[in-house]
């Protein structure tokens, strides 16, 4: 039986500190690091959550032997109770922290919204069954290494980039002497090796940001209404051994009710598993010394979910309606040409479900080259990764992304299968390329080309340029069997703004439907 | 204009004080000085590290080029992510030698760097030259990545093609600067060699060189000078350049050839595919500018 005694909060404290440093430290290491394997294994804190494993199994009809770490902590909650929201959870140890920052506005600790995530959860689970997979998009760790991965981590390094080249620049050398070791350092440590630019930068900040904003209504808002995580663990916490006993007989100072961050503890000083997160603030800050956890305390009645049934069965109705809209959508029948999905994806359909938007694949992209999707792959398919190959392209010999991923939706693939795998194909503008529309030599694309047997080719060809001369230039063109899409081509084309190369889904290997024409068999 | 009062302009650009760009005229003493007949080494072997010392013998040895205390620059290509044996980039154990050697001549600081094409994380660890490099315990090494913030847009007076280009501080400010190509194929220049892997130290769209490669090159030659151009040819690639990734297309010949002319090293490597100088646009060009000799006939040609 765990007594009062020593300050148990200060052991929660430490708990959340030093797993929040965990999952910083995973964070950063979420990159190249000298070798094509990655030697942390960097996305545990998504194969840990149990609702992203029920909903991408939900959606693949299949279990998912990638997650299968979810059900350590299911048996742990089943022992304790929603611990992992209070001593682990990195999203709520920021939130905590910052709480000083963000009053409540309001007094009270009313939790009135605090049957919200279930409706939402039933919502994202019958409707990743059915087909429409938006889990990534209420999952408090898909948000927050989204959020960072996508705009906070890159607006870090504008920051010191930009301080450090003021300093570089303007400062005299003394200043200089401090300055540019400590620019070193932050490079070795906490800074990405390169600046990266992402798509959607500020829509993942402001989504991030909303969290926090929600403090200000009640404390652990997200926490308490919304989270589907907190859903699932309170579920479980429902029948967990462990659980928390308020007072009979005391002052009724109310003390432990107003302390709750989750809004758990009632007028009767009934503790709810369903909301207890363990925090054990109570515990050191009843007066009397009345509280406690421990394992034996039949007494203490089984909660009970307070669930509008009317409301809930609406949430799985509309759930179970929203999929079948998808399919009347132009893009069922024509998908976005320029919608590159990272090699390793699968099928479109199975791919979305299994996708959780976690950002881990761009984070660790090292071309700098995985975008998220806006609307190009509808609603379902919101900050799902896609290769924007003007921004940067798919190294030849990098097979990261399908490492990072959580759920497989992008298949871990081998160096060699990699080599082989085509997620498109380009295709030549000759109204701008260079050779064909000015007669000015380049064939930068030829250059970068990474297939052994160059897949872009050239052949000389006679062409008028500017001055009206005659001559003979080498032209670019593309040997379909084997472009792998890669993108190289198109990064680096020298054209200022769209490039005269581009790259299409055509031809990927993951969708049949997409295939190239071809006079014979293409392999 | 000399070099002294071109990288006081650079210094003075960087620190902010001057705005206008720094500009390089090749002056024709430096030129003059070129008129003695090129001298230029080729030795074969399997010792890349004898191999070195040797074919800087009959051009003085490297205590010529690198004095006590000197800052170098040495530029191996390492821009691809490429092995060693797929001949994309210069030998590790060539580059190592070299700054070896140059220590032992009493350099005070050595710079190892290039502007890759792939990732240059990548680049750096599959060209095997950073292992390379970590294996030389000596605080005068240093090999790193090039920093955004250190190139310099300078006026190239004399150029034809291209008259300003961003280039890499430290090539600028060195004493000495040792060109390491790697000799292989290039589908547009036809090889590239010692001209093109100056290419190496420009920030920028290098993209935009490739719209007349040959005097582009030959133009960015009249401002990176290197004392000593070493073009690694123990394998050069043969096709599918210039970054190869077939071993089929790679041959072994264990050579090194090495000149204090730009020009006539790569005239003379161009000969070891079997090909005329004049096939290789950047040297006709570089010769046509004055920068150095292209004619095989009249170069002393020394094999070591």
């Amino acid at each position: 039986m765990l007594k009062k005694g020593i300050k148990l909060r200060h052991w929660r404290r430490l708990s959340q500190v030093l797993c929040f440093i965990l999952f910083l430290f995973l964070f950063i290491k979420t990159d190249y690091s000298g070798s094509n394997e990655l030697p942390y294994v960097v996305n545990i804190l998504f194969r840990i959550d149990p609702f992203l494993a029920v909903s991408v199994s939900l959606a693949s009809k299949a279990l998912i032997y990638l997650m299968w770490p979810s059900l350590i902590f299911i048996g742990l909650t089943f022992i304790f109770g929603r611990f992992f929201c209070g001593w682990i959870c990195p999203m709520g140890s920021l939130l905590d922290a910052s709480h000083s920052f963000i009053p409540q506005t309001r007094p009270g600790n009313a939790n009135r919204f605090r049957s919200f995530k279930f409706y939402l959860l039933g919502f994202l689970l019958i409707g990743a069954f059915l087909g429409l997979p938006a889990a990534g998009y209420f999952d408090p760790f898909s948000i927050l290494v989204r959020g960072l991965a996508l705009s906070v981590y890159p607006a870090l390094n504008v920051l010191a980039t930009s301080f450090f080249t003021f300093t570089y620049l303007q400062m005299p050398a003394w200043v200089n002497m401090l300055t540019e070791p400590m620019y070193a350092f932050l490079k070795e440590t906490i800074l990405p090796f390169l600046q990266n630019h992402h798509d959607l930068a500020f829509l993942s900040f402001f989504i991030l940001v909303t969290i926090f904003i929600l403090e200000r209504l009640e404390r652990r808002f997200f926490c308490r209404s919304t989270c589907p995580v907190g859903a699932v663990y309170a579920i479980v916490a429902r029948f967990s051994l462990m659980r928390g006993k308020g007072g009979t007989k005391c002052g009724k100072c109310r003390n432990c009710m107003t302390v709750c961050r989750m809004g758990a503890i009632d007028e009767e000083r009934h503790i709810s598993p369903l909301d207890c997160n363990l925090c054990m603030d109570c515990v050191d800050m009843c007066p009397g010394n009345k509280i406690s956890f421990g394992f034996q305390q039949k007494e203490v009645a089984r909660p009970v979910f307070a669930l509008s049934r009317r409301t809930f069965l609406s949430s799985l109705a509309l759930g179970t309606a929203l999929p079948f809209f998808l399919d009347t959508r132009t893009m069922a029948k024509s998908p976005d040409p320029y919608l590159i999905r990272p090699p390793g994806a699968l099928p479109e359909h199975e791919f979305l479900g299994r996708c959780v938007r976690c950002g881990e694949c761009m984070k660790v992209c090292i071309g700098n080259g995985l975008q998220p999707t806006f609307l190009s792959a509808g609603i379902e398919g919101l900050f799902s990764p896609r290769l924007q190959a003007r921004t940067g392209y798919c190294e030849y010999n990098c097979t990261l992304c399908g490492q990072v991923c959580p759920t497989g939706a992008l298949a871990e693939l081998t160096l060699a299968q990699k080599h082989v795998t085509k997620i498109g194909n380009v295709f030549f503008d000759k109204n701008r390329c260079l050779p064909y529309a000015k007669g000015i030599p380049c064939i930068v694309c030829e250059e970068h080309c990474p297939t052994p047997d160059k897949a872009i080719q050239f052949r000389e060809g006679q062409v008028l340029n500017s001055k009206n001369e005659m001559i003979w230039v080498k032209q670019p063109y593309v040997i379909d069997e084997r472009c792998i899409g890669c993108g190289i081509c198109e990064t680096k084309c020298p054209l200022p703004g769209r490039s005269a190369v581009r790259v299409t889904s055509a031809g990927e290997n993951r969708n049949p439907q997409n295939a190239l024409p071809a006079q014979s068999l293409l392999y | 204009m000399d070099r002294r009062d071109f990288i006081k302009q650079v210094l003075l650009w960087s620190a902010g004080i001057s705005t206008s760009i720094p500009s390089f005229r090749i002056g024709s003493e430096l030129l003059a000085a070129e008129k003695a007949p090129a001298v230029v080494s080729h030795a074969k072997g399997k010792n890349y590290y004898d191999l070195v010392a040797r074919v800087l013998e009959p051009l003085g040895g490297i205590g010529k080029y690198v004095k006590t205390g000197d800052h170098v620059v040495i530029k191996p290509n390492m821009a691809w992510d490429r092995s060693p044996d797929q001949a994309a980039n210069t030998h590790p154990l060539v580059v190592k030698a070299l700054v070896e050697h140059s220590l032992d001549a009493g350099a005070k600081k050595i710079m190892v760097f290039d502007r890759t094409c792939n990732e240059q994380r990548r680049c750096y660890v599959n060209s095997g030259i950073q292992q390379a490099m970590e294996s030389i315990k000596d605080k005068r090494l240093a090999y790193y990545h090039p920093d955004t913030r250190k190139f310099v847009p300078v006026n190239i007076e004399r150029g034809k093609a291209v008259n300003r280009l961003e280039i890499y501080r430290d090539a600028i400010e060195a004493d000495t600067y040792i060109n390491v190509p790697i000799a292989k194929h290039h589908s547009l220049s036809k090889l590239t060699l010692g001209l093109k892997n100056s290419m190496g130290v420009l920030g920028g769209n290098r993209g935009n060189m490739h719209h007349n490669l040959g005097q582009k090159l030959a133009d960015l030659a009249t401002v990176i000078r290197p004392k000593l151009t070493l073009i690694d040819a123990t394998r050069i690639l043969l096709r599918n350049g210039p970054q190869g990734g077939d071993l089929d297309d790679v041959k072994i010949l264990d050579t090194l050839v090495a000149s204090a002319d730009p020009v006539a090293g790569d005239a003379f490597a161009t000969t070891l595919f079997n090909m005329q100088p004049d096939a290789i646009p950047s040297t006709v060009a570089a010769y046509k500018m004055g920068l150095g000799e292209m004619h095989l006939d009249r170069m002393q040609i020394i094999q070591a």
